[in-house]
C-alpha cells in the first residue's frame, strides 16, 4: 500500500506502539498515510481503537507472519 | 470538549504504579486529558525517593521485571513517569496523606500538584471515566 512514512514498533509491547504512534503522527500532514509495523498482538485491537478515538482513519491492515501492518491516514 | 480520565492510586507497589502509568500514558497518547491522584500508600510514587517494589514475596523479583520490561521497550518507573508528563498527564498528591505520612511539598517530584478531596472530586465529576487502582 502507498505510504508516506513507516514507524517500526516491532519488539515493543503495549502501550509503547501507541505512544510512539501518537508522537509520530504529530510530524505528519493531513491526508498522509503512515505505515505502522508491530508484533504486539494487543496492537490488533489497540490501533483501531486509537484511530477511532483520535479520528485518524485506518485505511488498511495486513498480516505477514507475526508482523502486523497498519496503514493510517492522518486527519 | 476533550475527553477526561481520572485515575486514583492508593497503593505504592510496582504493579499498581506501572499499571496506572501505562493507562495514563495510553490515554494521553489518544488525546485524552489525564489526571492521576495519589493517595495513601500511592503518595510515595510521586516523591523524589520513589523506588517501587512488587508486593509480598514478589518483591525479590522486582529487578527481573524491570529488566524484562526494558526488553519490550518500557523504561524504568521514572522514565515512564517523565514520558507521561511529556504527554501532558497531570499528577496530584493528596494533601491529607502528605500530612499523615510527613511528606513535604519539597519531597514531591517536580510538577506534582497538591490537592484535597474536593478539588479531585470536581475533576472526577468532569471526567467520562474514573479508575481506582488500589
Amino acid at each position: 500500500m502507498q505510504r508516506d512514512g513507516t514507524l517500526d514498533a516491532r519488539g515493543l509491547m503495549c502501550p509503547m506502539p501507541i505512544v510512539q504512534l501518537a508522537r509520530r503522527v504529530k510530524e505528519m500532514k493531513t491526508g498522509q498515510v503512515l505505515e505502522l509495523l508491530a508484533d504486539d498482538i494487543g496492537a490488533k485491537e489497540d490501533v483501531p481503537a486509537w484511530c477511532s478515538r483520535t479520528g485518524n482513519e485506518l485505511v488498511g491492515t495486513e498480516e505477514e507472519g507475526k508482523i502486523l501492518k497498519f496503514y493510517i491516514k492522518m486527519k | 470538549m476533550t475527553d477526561k480520565l481520572c485515575i486514583v492510586v492508593t497503593e505504592g507497589t510496582f504493579d499498581k504504579a506501572t499499571m496506572s502509568l501505562m493507562l495514563a500514558t495510553t490515554a494521553a497518547a489518544t488525546g485524552t486529558e489525564v489526571h492521576v491522584f495519589y493517595s495513601f500508600f500511592g503518595t510515595k510514587l510521586v516523591t523524589k525517593k520513589v523506588n517501587p517494589k512488587l508486593p509480598g514475596m514478589w518483591r525479590l523479583l522486582t529487578g527481573m521485571f524491570v529488566k524484562r520490561m526494558k526488553g519490550i521497550g518500557l523504561g524504568s518507573y521514572l522514565e515512564m513517569m517523565q514520558q507521561a508528563k511529556d504527554l501532558g498527564v497531570s499528577f496530584y498528591a493528596c494533601s491529607t496523606t502528605m500530612q499523615l505520612m510527613g511528606v513535604k511539598e519539597t519531597d514531591l517530584l517536580p510538577g506534582t500538584k497538591v490537592l484535597g478531596a474536593a478539588a479531585f472530586l470536581k475533576l472526577a465529576s468532569e471526567s467520562q471515566t474514573t479508575l481506582f487502582i488500589g
